[in-house]
């Protein structure tokens, strides 16, 4: 590159990034809020404000991302089913590949942690895995949708949502509570029953994370001086991460209490308890 | 009657509750139906599909083994019935050398014979010609002592006609007697 072109680049960077201010500082009175921030992040917590109709029923935000999500999850699958799938080679491609490792990495973590019984297992935690990986990251995508009070707003992830969340966390400690019916009838259920907080935990966790990732990204968007550079690390980086790990971190647990309650009940030997007792003996003697 | 919203912390909404237990339900099954099961029925066939070539191969190794096993077995035993055939063969030349020497022998006899046989005919033959030639030179001595000379050429005569005839007659002798010290 010669001297003059160097110099045409740089006239043109300078001219671009003059006129983004100029644009940035002239459009700010257009975005003005009409909340404060402590009310924007309770309508985030809470969706007092800010309900859609659905069909004429008014429903949180988060309950619009999980059908599109769902939707959006279900059409792919569909062209995977119909395009991808039958023309599956014995040495996989890239794109097959991607999709036995993601299949491979949830039934083996069903099988690792459950080797008794992991058939249901395996598909439930595919499906709450991909689920909550692409419900998280669709909040980058910024869908805008409009609020039964005509206001506009942008769909968060569908479990930043207090009733997906208690949906998930619930329905993964009722597939727990079945694993245990299913293997071990009462002494299965019972099994369950004692982690009786799990629900509860599963919930407000996977909630809290994704609330809590919300609410800084909803902060950092609030102020000007905060808009540069930094979003990028908040709305990309927190995000993926995000998704990543509570995909993670539900999977992982819910397998790891499937296994628990499905493995097989071992009788203890009586000899051991009549050593047990005897040793005890002798230590009161 | 609609629950109460207020009643319920956080916003709490049963209804909604329900609509996202539908909606991953339909997530679920359709995930399950379209992507999950094929997906891992793939997977199965593939490994089944490579389990039974490793088995497969196996059998042909274990089948390639048992094969070299019979063909090592087979060597040995053949150098065993070459060596054996070997020796068969060396016996059998030895046999026929023997045989022909035997012939040869019985050959020589039957000719030496022969050649006896030969001399002594031909020795009679001479013996008998000599004797024809002495009577015949006796008879032609007697004639002419008879008719011409006196006794004593005629006598002279005679002993000189024997002395031809046997210088003669010595040259055949001394051959059949030749063949003689030959045998």
């Amino acid at each position: 590159m010669t001297k003059k072109q160097t110099c045409i680049f740089l006239i043109i960077v300078a001219a671009v990034i003059a006129a983004l201010i100029t644009g940035i500082v002239l459009t700010d009175g257009l975005y003005e809020r009409d909340a404060t921030i402590q009310e924007t992040m309770q309508d985030v917590v809470l969706h007092e404000r800010d309900k859609i109709s659905l069909f004429g029923l008014a429903v949180n935000p988060g309950l619009i991302s999980a059908f599109i999500v769902t939707g959006v999850i279900l059409v792919f699958a569909a062209i995977v089913r119909i395009f991808v799938i039958p023309k599956f080679k014995l040495i996989p491609g890239k794109f097959q590949m991607l999709l036995e490792q993601a299949v491979g990495a949830f039934g083996g973590l069903a099988r690792s942690n459950s080797p008794h019984k992991n058939g249901f297992l395996g598909a439930y935690i595919f499906a709450a895995g991909a689920y909550i990986f692409i419900g998280t990251l669709f909040e980058l995508v910024g869908v805008p949708a409009v609020t039964a009070a005509g206001e506009c707003v942008i769909l968060p992830a569908p479990l930043s949502d207090i009733n997906g969340a208690i949906t998930l966390g619930c329905l993964s400690y009722l597939v727990i509570l079945s694993g245990g019916i299913a293997a071990n009838r009462l002494r299965g259920a019972g099994r369950t029953l004692k982690e009786f907080s799990l629900p509860v935990s599963m919930s407000f966790r996977m909630f809290g994370a994704l609330l809590s990732g919300a609410l800084v990204t909803e902060l950092v968007y609030s102020y000007l001086a905060l808009s540069f550079v930094l979003p990028v690390i908040v709305g990309v980086l927190f995000t993926v991460l995000h998704a990543i790990i509570q995909a993670y971190v539900l999977t992982m647990l819910t397998s790891l209490f499937y296994g628990e309650v499905s493995e097989p009940y071992v009788k203890k030997p009586k000899k051991q308890r009549e050593k047990k007792v005897s040793s005890k003996t002798e230590v009161v003697q | 009657m609609p629950l109460q919203l207020a009643a319920v912390p956080l916003n709490i909404d049963w209804q909604q509750i329900l609509l996202h237990l539908l909606n991953f339900v339909i997530l679920f099954a359709g995930l399950w139906l379209l992507l999950y099961k094929p997906v891992r029925s793939f997977m199965q066939k593939r490994r089944e599909h490579y389990e039974k070539m490793d088995a497969d191969a196996e059998k042909k190794q274990a089948e390639a083994e048992k094969a070299r096993a019979e063909y090592e077995e087979k060597l040995a035993g053949a150098e065993q019935e070459i060596a054996s055939q070997r020796r068969a063969a060396e016996l059998q030349a030895e046999e026929y050398g023997a045989r022909q020497r035997r012939e040869a022998e019985e050959l020589a006899k039957s000719i030496l014979a022969e050649a006896r046989a030969d001399a002594a005919r031909i020795r009679a033959q001479a013996e008998k010609d000599a004797r024809a030639d002495v009577a015949a030179i006796v008879t032609d001595a007697v004639e002419k002592l008879a008719l011409k000379e006196s006794a004593s050429t005629a006598y002279d005569q005679f002993l000189a006609a024997v002395d031809a005839q046997s210088a003669a007659s010595k040259k055949p002798a001394k051959g059949a007697r030749t063949e003689k010290d030959h045998d």
